[in-house]
């Protein structure tokens, strides 16, 4: 049996990745031991996450209020893109539907159609969680607002106190822990894992491990595992990160500027403003672009290098590499938790139960590559359609070739209006939507299927909807207010 | 700003044709589309006793069908699921149900805890007793899914009925809302210029002209086979029927709320139970049993006198390498072809629909949109693969030891997507899920299990519960289970009640 797991690496993602092993097959009879190396982690840094850890969180028992208080972390309903050179409008990227049923048919084909007639309201007018976002306010569901579509939020996690709140919970819930500076890898004779030599001569060996050491994979590259690399896909190759005075009100979403030599997100917690830039070294923005383009001064500045390219296998022997170990995404739309997440989740219904898992692995490298592919598509489909005028870093985003799956895609879209829907998406359909209309794809027809509802019908719908809106988000607390209530009653609940 | 409508020309008239002709004629706009159908008398349709999956609720629904007045048109019987006779080997069976196996439990699913159960020693009962429709099935009970908001265990519900019908009840509806039927038998298909079709010639010299053709014509695949030259992909290496005989025999006092398939020397033989009668066939292979052996098999399988002579209907497995080509798309056999083992026929015309109807020309943009038809085709790929690999499974893992045609099954190469599953399962009991559901979790299951395989572990995130909340559990749910469905109502008693012809006589006189 494999009842020994070692996990192996630094931040959040080891955290995550003990906590979720532990939880899920502690009651198996399969101990953890997490080998801590030191942080990368800065105080610029930040988690943002898609909507997708909150249930994992509430399967760790991980109290949200109480995270939320212990780590001054935020919320987000989604991500607004704002070109700074003017060229075309800011849209949003919400975390919820776009627009609702009308007709009992799909939203986008009847705005689409709507246009046509003569409508000038952009896309994101009919996001109701566009629209909380814009005005500040949570957005919490109640039966009026289920039956209009759905919402969902993420969060702005800083890494540190991430980390160590995840860390404290590990430790509390019997996760073994050894912290060294330094790690060397012993191979076993037929070429898997045998043990880590520690400083001070410890030994730690395992049945099956973790390479949770980021960009660096210890364990991978000692296995030998090459990479596939996306840099012709990516033209990023360093990421700025800094952090600015907190600003208050909290924003509850986050925001990314293009500019012409590459682009900045701001990410607002409580703590302070994270400021990502990312950008290519050859076309690096001057000290002076750069201040202007945040528009507020910048303190613990960090550059690190950033290379996009997938594991050629992300389980090979037994070791199973999860976050930027198995692939490493450009950063636009922050998907690297997601893809720590991804891979733990993928693992968990094929954790080994016998010896043999050579069946298990090809399941899981098959199913893993998909996701970060999907991932990947969507990164990409931002660089490729973007119409931020013809700097040389966004023509070189322009210039590069889609994978066949997201060529079809755009196109698809941009025929018709239909989101081709593959097996392993992580982002929604109405995620895409956005995306692809907020860079200008309308599509060209739409479905047949709206055809019968008459103009009228239409614009009072339309109405409806904005009417609708104004009033949910009116009725909807404050971000500021929402935080401190749930920091407060965080802890009432069982959890952490 | 006009536009002239977009003119959709159906051949064929059977129970694909009608189905496109009642879709279009139900959500396309009558200013932007017009729909034609051309169907001859004297072309015999494939219809006979139709099984179907619990989806054609969801095209009625479109049709705004009501759902006892189909069922009273069509001698409808309700269908919880298929019973597999023998396929295992003889004398054994199984039921795959439109449904749960039991429950998922802290996330995980449930057939990790019954095997843990199992090795366990806590001596489990059956797994499909953990069935609402198992055991609905076993007791020839039938009630709608929704009756009480609590249920031990989930279930859908499909039908049975008679196809010819069905194709007339939609060829009424459809017609009444705006569809225009031509009688006549295509003698000549024109292309323009570019190589679409254009116009068709019937036997009388009528000429009809369209923008868009749907190829309902059957094998012949009229349009797309034989005129645009669409390749078959063959797939008889793997699924080698090639021949059924249909007969319906006079309704037996075992009306079964499910389909029955039972295996055979040269294949197999389907019943479906109808109001008014009951529908037979036996597929089998050419290359196993002669015409002749098929058909007295058939003829002794009755459990009713036979309603006439036996029907011989020649198909191949394989499908259209392009459904859809130009501006012509194929639906039903003109297309491709599965034995219908597991009912999939209309669901595969059903999907064809939902898909061409999305990703249609429109009047103003009248030429074939290729991103269009590159994603219509891709679904179509999908859906056919998966529905294959699921069909493949039932033949594969049989232990029907000295039957030419089953030891041929059971010893040919699989195809990997399929070996691979079997491995999964075989090590830990792992299915496969599909975002669309289909084929389900619980459909793999049934089959897997139903044909005798067994894993050797189970997934661990079902450790988390102890022994003894294990035993209790699962001996709770079965006893709800059971409870339940000992509470249900007989089949015969709800369509008697629900939607048979004399029961409407009666109540309208």
């Amino acid at each position: 049996m494999i009842n020994h797991v070692v996990i192996v690496g630094r931040d959040a993602p080891l955290w995550l990745s003990a906590n979720v092993v532990q939880f899920a097959l502690g009651p198996a009879g399969v101990t953890v031991t997490a080998v801590e190396l030191p942080p990368h982690a800065q105080p610029a840094d930040v988690c943002v996450t898609l909507p997708a850890i909150e249930p994992l969180h509430t399967r760790l028992r991980i109290d949200e209020g109480r995270l939320i208080a212990g780590t001054r972390g935020a919320f987000t309903l989604g991500r607004r893109f704002v070109d700074t050179g003017g060229r075309t409008p800011a849209f949003f990227h919400a975390h919820g539907s776009n627009g609702s049923r009308i007709d009992e048919k799909e939203f986008l084909p009847h705005w689409v159609r709507a246009r046509r007639q003569g409508l000038d309201a952009p896309f994101e007018e009919f996001s109701l969680t566009a629209a909380a976002a814009s005005a500040g306010r949570m957005l919490l569901p109640d039966a009026a607002i289920d039956r209009f579509g759905f919402t969902d939020y993420g969060y702005h996690l800083p890494a540190i106190p991430y980390a160590a709140w995840l860390r404290q919970v590990a430790l509390r819930r019997g996760v073994r822990h050894h912290w060294t500076g330094h790690l060397d890898v012993r191979l076993e004779d037929h070429g898997g894992i045998a043990e880590l030599l520690l400083e001070g001569d410890r030994r730690v060996s395992g049945d099956l491990f973790l390479d949770v050491t980021g960009a660096e994979a210890l364990l991978m590259n000692a296995l030998e595992i090459g990479r596939e690399s996306w840099r012709d896909s990516f033209a990023v190759d360093r990421v700025m990160s800094a952090h600015a005075a907190p600003v208050s009100p909290v924003p509850i979403y986050s925001e990314i500027r293009a500019h012409a030599r590459g682009w900045l997100a701001m990410v607002a917690s409580q703590v302070c403003i994270h400021v990502q830039h990312a950008y290519s070294s050859d076309l690096a923005p001057g000290p002076a672009e750069l201040a202007a383009a945040a528009g507020i001064p910048l303190q613990g500045v960090v550059v690190r290098e950033r290379h996009p390219g997938r594991r050629q296998r992300a389980w090979e022997k037994n070791c199973v590499a999860i976050g930027d170990a198995a692939c490493v995404f450009d950063p636009m739309h922050f998907v690297d938790l997601h893809a720590v997440q991804a891979g733990l989740v993928h693992l968990l219904p094929l954790f080994p139960v016998q010896h043999d898992f050579s069946v298990e692995r090809d399941e899981y490298n098959q199913n893993v590559r998909s996701a970060f592919e999907r991932l990947r598509d969507f990164q990409s489909a931002h660089y490729l359609l973007n119409r931020y005028g013809d700097s040389a870093f966004w023509a070189r985003g322009r210039a590069v070739a889609p994978s066949a799956a997201l060529a079809h895609k755009i196109d698809a879209f941009r025929a018709r209006g239909e989101c081709v829907d593959y097996e392993d998406e992580a982002f929604t359909i109405d995620e895409w939507q956005s995306l692809f209309i907020g860079h200008g794809v309308v599509p060209e027809s739409c479905d047949p299927a709206v055809d019968r509802t008459t103009p009228d019908m239409l614009q009072g719908e339309l109405a409806r909807i904005r009417g609708f809106i104004r009033q949910k988000v009116g009725e909807q607390r404050t971000h500021a207010d929402y935080l401190r209530e749930v920091s407060q009653i965080g802890g009432r609940v069982s959890g952490a | 700003m006009h536009t002239a409508p977009l003119r959709i020309v159906i051949v064929g008239g059977g129970s694909a044709g009608w189905m496109c002709a009642a879709a279009c004629a139900q959500v396309l706009d009558p200013a932007r589309y017009s729909v034609t159908l051309i169907e001859s008398d004297d072309i015999g349709t494939v219809g006979v006793g139709e099984a179907t999956l619990p989806a054609l609720q969801d095209f009625n629904k479109l049709l705004q069908i009501d759902e006892a007045q189909f069922m009273r048109e069509t001698q409808g019987t309700f269908k919880l699921g298929i019973e597999f006779r023998g396929w295992d080997r003889p004398g054994q069976s199984y039921l795959h149900p439109f449904g749960a196996f039991g429950q998922l439990w802290g996330g995980v699913e449930f057939q990790h805890f019954w095997l843990r159960a199992r090795q366990l020693g806590l001596d489990p009962p059956p797994f499909e007793e953990f069935s609402s429709a198992v055991r609905a099935c076993a007791r020839n009970a039938f009630e709608f899914p929704d009756t009480h908001s609590v249920r031990s265990t989930f279930y859908g519900y499909a039908y049975h009925f008679d196809a010819g019908l069905y194709a007339e009840f939609l060829r009424e509806w459809a017609r009444a809302r705006g569809v225009s039927r031509v009688e006549g038998q295509v003698v000549d298909v024109a292309l323009d210029e570019q190589g679409d079709v254009r116009t068709l010639t019937l036997k009388s010299g009528q000429q009809v002209s369209g923008d868009f053709f749907v190829d309902c014509s059957g094998f012949r695949s009229l349009l797309l086979g034989e005129k645009l030259g669409v390749a078959w992909e063959d797939w008889t290496d793997w699924l080698p029927c090639d021949r059924a005989w249909a007969v319906p025999c006079e309704r037996s006092a075992d009306f079964t709320p499910f389909t029955r398939s039972t295996a055979q020397k040269g294949g197999w033989v389907w019943r479906i139970p109808l109001q008014h009668r009951t529908g037979n066939g036996h597929v089998f292979s050419t290359k196993f049993i002669g015409e002749d052996e098929a058909r007295s098999t058939l003829l002794a399988s009755l459990d009713g006198r036979a309603l006439g002579e036996p029907r011989l209907l020649k198909f191949r497995a394989g499908r259209r390498v392009q459904p859809w080509k130009r501006n012509c798309l194929a639906i039903g056999l003109a297309s491709g072809f599965l034995e219908p083992l597991e009912s999939t026929s209309l669901f595969l015309i059903q999907k064809a629909i939902q898909d061409m109807l999305r990703l249609l020309p429109t009047p103003e943009a009248r030429g074939v949109d290729e991103r269009l038809v590159g994603e219509f085709n891709r679904r179509s790929d999908e859906l056919y693969e998966r529905i294959r690999d699921f069909l493949i499974l039932h033949y594969t893992a049989n232990r029907r030891f000295g039957e030419p045609l089953w030891d041929h099954v059971r010893q040919y190469e699989l195809p990997e997507s399929l070996r691979h599953k079997l491995r999964l399962f075989d090590v830990r009991g792992h299915v496969p899920y599909f975002k669309d559901g289909f084929f389900s979790r619980d459909s793999w299951l049934a089959v897997l299990f139903g044909q005798g395989l067994m894993p050797k572990g189970y997934d661990r995130l079902a450790d988390f519960m102890a022994r003894e909340q294990l035993d209790a559990k699962l001996r709770d749910l079965h006893a709800r289970v059971w409870a339940e469905v000992s509470a249900m109502p007989l089949h015969e008693d709800v369509v008697a009640r629900y939607c048979s012809e004399s029961r409407f006589r009666q109540a309208a006189s």
